[in-house]
């Protein structure tokens, strides 16, 4: 067992600790080297940015973030239910499936003007890539889940003459949940970079774009800044997922175990069990 | 009850039965054994509906396979891996009756659990419980389910000796309450002549039934039988069949 899982508040104790210890080194060095701010600011720097102009931030931050959310929805859905399809029809997994796995290889970057062109330069495009970038490991990672079940778990529902849409709903949808999420983690943090390049490439709104005109003007400080409410609000994002998984999810190893029960309590359970059927 | 007439399956590259009769009538607890590979799960999936014969006939209380099917009449009982990892050990027992479409029954579900000396393990995960433990909510699964019809394909393969025993004596417990129409098959002698009312033996490739051997034991059974002489005798004699001598 790791030293995270055993200790409750290690898992927050000492990612802080390690930030603090980064901070420090960093604006240490900046004193040290006395680097002009235009090559490495302190951080103090970048907080005075956050503060002076919490606005900009935020109206950053929440542009990101709706593009994010609008464009992984769209592509997350799209995935899971293209995935439901690809599994229940043979000719359309035949037909889709190497695609969707050699679509793997292909930078979804270099998609992206060529949505310029059918798209437009608005908003739409922004939302189309975030979505195109969400859309491949979720539906990957799914279709992986849903033909997943075990014949053992499989025969249980024909021994029951079970049909199609019993089997989708009993069986292969809660088998894929772990697997679902898996690919929906994947989306999450690809939608984040797909709005950053959206922004680079469409958009004169949104952190990315924030962090491209600074560039224009040599403001290090006010990119770390934005970099840093990215890095937050990813965070955020990716936070919320793994909480909906735990609400909903399971795994092969955990899962909800009863009070005070694990595997060598229930071996000692079957021992003893055997032990008064030998009286 | 179960008729088998004639029965053969034959897989892509290989014939694993071939000819099978058996009957087993209504209430009766019949073990098959045979080696490894001779075509005992395939007899018992045949019996469920989960393979297609390639020739002959059976029948589960009167009905084709997937008629017993569609009323809910036959409960398997597979040797491993079969709860599913997302529910509790109480869902686990219940899903299948509420698949089936038959009434709900929770006082039902929780009797049978606590029947299995799990009663206060009904909200843990299979991944909290050994295998022991998993199989007899697989069992409790498989009656709670209200089949007439029992086929158990080696249940307790996995677990020590002792254990076994144990589980096999409770099975056979909980058959005499309900007279249930058990196939049960294993490929331990001591196990299949301590269960058995009758015990069938099947050798070869393909799996042919070569001997059927009649346990009349006195009843209840229990440890002691084991080391009784008639245990013993039938043992042997299952032992010889196994071998090909004369029985
Ligand atoms: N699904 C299958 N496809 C092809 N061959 C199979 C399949 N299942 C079993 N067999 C073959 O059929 C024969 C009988 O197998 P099985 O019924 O599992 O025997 P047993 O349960 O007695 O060990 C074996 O030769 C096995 O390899
Ligand atoms: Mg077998």
């Amino acid at each position: 067992m790791s030293l995270a899982a055993r200790t409750p508040r290690a898992p927050v104790v000492l990612p802080l600790a390690a930030l603090a210890v980064g901070v420090a080194v960093w604006w240490l060095l900046s004193i040290a080297l006395a680097l002009p701010a235009y090559v490495l600011p302190p951080p103090t720097a970048v907080a005075d940015r956050l503060v002076a102009n919490p606005d900009l931030y935020v109206a950053s931050a929440l542009t990101t973030l709706r593009r994010i959310v609008l464009g992984g929805a769209v592509g997350v859905l799209v995935g899971a239910a293209l995935a439901v399809a690809v599994v229940e029809v043979r000719w359309l997994r035949r037909a889709l499936v190497p695609y969707l796995v050699a679509a793997r290889v292909l930078p979804k970057i270099a998609v992206a003007p060529v949505l310029l062109i059918y798209v437009g330069t608005g908003e739409g495009t922004g939302i189309a890539f975030v979505a195109l970038v969400a859309f491949f490991p979720m539906v990957v990672s799914t279709v992986a889940g849903l033909e997943g079940v075990p014949e053992a778990h499989m025969d249980l529902l024909r021994s029951l003459d079970a049909g199609r849409l019993a089997t989708l709903v009993h069986l292969r949808v809660p088998h894929a949940v772990p697997d679902a999420f898996a690919g929906l983690k994947q989306s999450t943090a690809l939608a984040v970079v797909g709005s950053v390049i959206a922004e680079w490439l469409v958009s004169t709104e949104g952190l990315g774009a924030l962090i491209l005109f600074a560039l224009e003007d040599v403001q290090v400080d006010v990119m770390l800044a934005a970099l840093a409410v990215l890095f937050a609000e990813g965070l955020a994002l990716y936070g919320l997922v793994v909480a909906a998984e735990r609400r909903v999810g399971w795994s092969q190893t955990g899962g909800a175990p009863g009070p005070g029960q694990d595997r060598s309590d229930a071996a000692a359970a079957d021992r003893r069990s055997s032990q008064t059927g030998a009286r | 009850m179960i008729a088998v007439e004639d029965l053969t399956v034959a897989y892509e590259d290989v014939v694993a039965v071939e000819g099978i009769d058996l009957s087993v009538d209504a209430g009766r607890f019949v073990t098959v054994i045979g080696p490894s590979g001779c075509g005992k799960t395939t007899l018992l999936r045949a019996v469920g509906g989960l393979e297609t014969p390639t020739r002959g006939r059976v029948r589960v209380d009167g009905d084709p396979p997937e008629r017993a099917q569609q009323r809910a009449n036959v409960g398997f009982v597979f040797q491993r891996h079969t709860l599913l990892p997302w529910k509790t050990a109480l869902e686990n027992v219940t899903f299948l009756r509420r698949l089936a479409g038959k009434p709900p029954d929770p006082d039902g579900a929780r009797d049978l659990l606590e029947r299995a000396g799990l009663a206060g393990f009904a909200d843990a995960r299979p991944a909290a419980l050994s295998g022991g433990m998993r199989q007899r909510v697989a069992i409790a699964r498989a009656l709670h389910l209200g089949a007439d019809v029992l086929l158990m394909d080696e249940p307790f393969g996995e677990l020590d000796e002792l254990t076994r025993e144990t589980m096999g004596l409770e099975v056979r417990r909980v058959w005499r309450g309900e007279r249930k129409t058990v196939l049960f098959v294993t490929h331990s002698v001591p196990e299949a002549v301590l269960l058995g009312d009758r015990c069938v033996v099947v050798r070869g490739s393909p799996g042919r039934i070569v001997d059927s051997i009649d346990v009349d034991l006195p009843r209840p059974r229990d440890r002691d039988v084991l080391e009784s002489d008639p245990f013993q005798e039938r043992v042997a004699a299952v032992r010889a069949a196994l071998s090909g001598g004369a029985t």
